[in-house]
């Protein structure tokens, strides 16, 4: 394991590389440039304020903010993972032909939505500003609120590339999944207004919950997130991380011949 | 072999695909269908040992299928063995297949920083090397533009410029000699050779016999996943294409046995030259249908012995028997042509009338012929001679033009120097005639 780290450690100009192609092959043609990156969730957030102060009369103040502030994240979570199936199928020209840790594979193309989510931060910034409610000292632990997060969407990155080498419709299995787990995580509704307790017992075994509101805590509130909420995730995450990294070695032989 | 010497070491590997029946790759097939999933092993390699030591230049050649490429997959661990163990020492380089991982909107300067990481190299090693791959790759006008405006060619061209830029310790190589127009494929030679010459060690997969053994030291032939052969280059690629050739007419007796045709056979290998004559040189290659062919050559002296050596102004003859394999048909036409050649350049130096002969000649399938050239006035030098019979078109014959025997460069032999004759290509007798100084004018 030690190893392999340091081998892909070696490799990390790779992984700049392909973050690079990733970020500028997606973005360059296109005429407002990287700012798809943002728009695509920018209008879904919009659709969704709309909705649920109209139609759902939620009296939320700034609810479009405190929507962006959990948004943003899922986006990266939810592109990193949904994406991720396709990381290993998507170049197996490369990984048929040119020998590398394959793991730098998924870990550029984490790494690129995070880059993503980071950029649309800027934008979120002028919204925070427009709407007045500007920024805190909290900001202090974003960084640490990302790491969380990278470090639990790597580790399941990990292992849904593996397996769709050899099981192809888990791509549709983990889009449902996405799907039924975005209302599962306080998203696009705060923690409060939820009298159920079955459905609070299963937010609180969501390790997203407490990734999530960590960001909501630090652009909404303006509050700092509980050390619990950085710490549980973070051991999750690094436990998935470790299971992640175990699947993907003894799948990782085979790709060649499977693809 | 001391331990340190050794760039490559397999040892037992053996490794097999799955062939399965029905593969199935979904959640769906793998529940419902499980009998599906179903595989049998198709062995690859078996059992394959050897070493690569710093600096050899190794060939590995065999038949399509015979697990050549997959050893070289194995080598750069795309594939990993079934068991046995594989040990690499140093940076490796693969030429497997180019321009993997090149994404078409970035142009080929971009291009060149995203493939030389995936090899491994960090980015100032990359801008250390940058200005020698782009001036191997000859794309110096090109090299900001996308590289989905390039041609096929120059895609490859800067593909393998970046990949033989690697400064590897271990290159492998894969059947990609073919790259660009002869001028780059000569100067790919040369980098290869450069590279052998800085100490790397080179792995090579080719078809191309000529191809391996001009960079080859060694050759491994591989056959149904074992090691035939492992050896000089030149020998186990000579051994090689023996083998092929043999395994050919085999099968070629085969289909025509299936289809009832007339065995057509190669007959540099069904009827060797070697066993037309003592004096036959080892270089002859024979063609032709064999219905009447040559047999039992000698080049005699003028007191009728064999001889390979001759003067200036001696008779030389050449015997030879003619074998029919049946009966000729009366009508059939045959003409000759004994051709000698000189040997230090190959040209044609000389060319004879053809002598025709019909079937009528013939009492029973053997007759004996002689040639004979009553004055040899070549200069001095070495020569060879070819033997070539065919069968005249016309007469009803529906054979028209038929080549029944044709063997290249049959026999050698030599012209002594003589001072007194001029050299080159003809000798002709010559006299110096030099009067006496003269003071006056």
């Amino acid at each position: 394991m030690i190893q392999s780290l340091k081998e892909i450690w070696n490799y990390r100009d790779m992984i700049g590389s392909l973050v690079r192609r990733e970020l500028r092959g997606k973005y360059e043609k296109s005429v407002l440039g990287f700012l798809w990156a943002f728009l695509g969730p920018l209008f879904q957030i919009l659709i969704y304020s709309v909705v649920f102060t109209i139609v759902f009369h939620n009296n939320m103040p700034n609810y479009t903010m405190f929507l962006m502030a959990g948004m943003l994240p899922w986006t990266f979570f939810n592109d990193s993972v949904s994406q991720g199936t396709s990381t290993i199928i998507g170049n197996s020209e490369m990984v048929k032909k040119i020998y590398f840790p394959r793991e730098v594979l998924v870990i550029a193309e984490v790494l690129a939505k995070m880059v993503n989510m980071l950029l649309s931060f800027i934008v979120m910034a002028a919204f925070l500003i427009v709407t007045g409610v500007g920024f805190s000292i909290q900001l202090a632990v974003l960084p640490l609120a990302i790491l969380v997060e990278l470090i639990f969407a790597l580790g399941l990155s990990l292992i849904v590339s593996a397996l769709t080498v050899y099981l192809r419709d888990l791509e549709y299995v983990i889009n449902v999944v996405m799907m039924a787990w975005v209302w599962g995580t306080p998203v696009m509704y705060s923690m409060e207004g939820i009298n159920n307790e079955m459905f609070k017992t299963l937010l609180y075994y969501n390790p997203m919950t407490a990734i999530i509101t960590n960001y909501q805590y630090i652009f909404y509130y303006h509050l700092w997130p509980r050390v619990t909420s950085i710490v549980h995730p973070l051991i999750e995450g690094i436990i998935l991380l470790i299971i992640g990294n175990l699947i993907f070695m003894k799948c990782k032989k085979r790709f060649a011949e499977e693809m | 072999m001391k331990q340190d010497q050794i760039a490559i070491d397999v040892s037992h590997v053996v490794k097999n695909f799955r062939i399965y029946k029905d593969k199935s790759h979904t959640f769906k097939d793998r529940i419902l269908f499980h009998k599906r999933n179903a595989y049998t092993l198709n062995p690859v390699l078996n059992d394959i040992s050897f070493q690569v030591k710093k600096g050899e230049a190794v060939g590995l050649i065999g038949h399509n299928g015979c697990g050549k490429s997959t050893t070289l997959k194995l080598l750069n661990k795309i594939l990993y063995p079934d068991s046995g163990i594989i040990t690499m020492h140093g940076k490796i380089s693969s030429l497997i297949e180019l321009g993997a991982g090149f994404h078409p909107d970035m142009t080929g300067r971009e291009n060149i920083y995203i493939n030389a990481t995936i090899f491994g190299l960090k980015k100032h090693e990359i801008d250390e090397r940058l200005d020698d791959i782009i001036r191997f790759s000859e794309l110096e006008e090109f090299i900001d533009n996308p590289v989905r405006t390039y041609s096929s060619g120059m895609y490859m061209r800067l593909a393998f410029s970046i990949a033989i830029n690697v400064n590897a310790e271990i290159l492998l190589i894969d059947e990609i000699l073919a790259v660009g127009d002869a001028n780059f494929q000569k100067k790919c030679f040369n980098k290869l050779e450069e590279i052998k010459k800085g100490g790397a060690t080179i792995v090579i997969v080719s078809h191309s016999m000529s191809q391996i053994q001009s960079i080859c030291d060694r050759a491994i032939w591989l056959d149904k996943g074992k090691i035939v052969e492992d050896g000089k280059a030149a020998d186990v690629c000579g051994d090689y294409t023996f083998a092929m050739n043999q395994a050919a007419i085999a099968r070629e007796q085969m289909e025509n046995a299936q289809t009832g045709k007339e065995v057509v056979s190669n007959p540099t290998l069904t009827h060797p030259p070697i066993y037309e004559g003592r004096q036959c040189c080892r270089h002859a290659e024979r063609m032709g249908s064999m219905r009447l062919r040559f047999h039992n050559i000698r080049l005699l002296d003028g007191k009728m012995e064999e001889s390979q050596v001759f003067s200036y102004g001696d008779r030389m003859n050449l015997s030879f028997i003619l074998a029919a394999e049946k009966d000729l048909g009366e009508d059939e036409n045959y003409s000759f042509k004994i051709n000698i050649f000189s040997n230090d350049d190959g040209n044609l130096c000389s060319s004879f009338d053809s002598k025709e002969i019909t079937g009528a000649y013939f009492k029973g399938i053997r007759s004996q012929c002689r040639f004979t050239i009553e004055h040899i006035n070549l200069a001095e030098g070495d020569y060879f001679i070819s033997l070539q019979m065919n069968l005249k078109p016309g007469n009803g014959n529906d054979k028209e033009g038929e080549m029944t025997d044709s063997i290249w460069h049959f026999v050698d032999f030599t012209i002594k120097p003589d001072s007194k004759l001029s050299t080159g290509v003809t000798a002709m007798k010559n006299q110096w005639y030099i009067s006496e100084g003269n003071n006056n004018e």
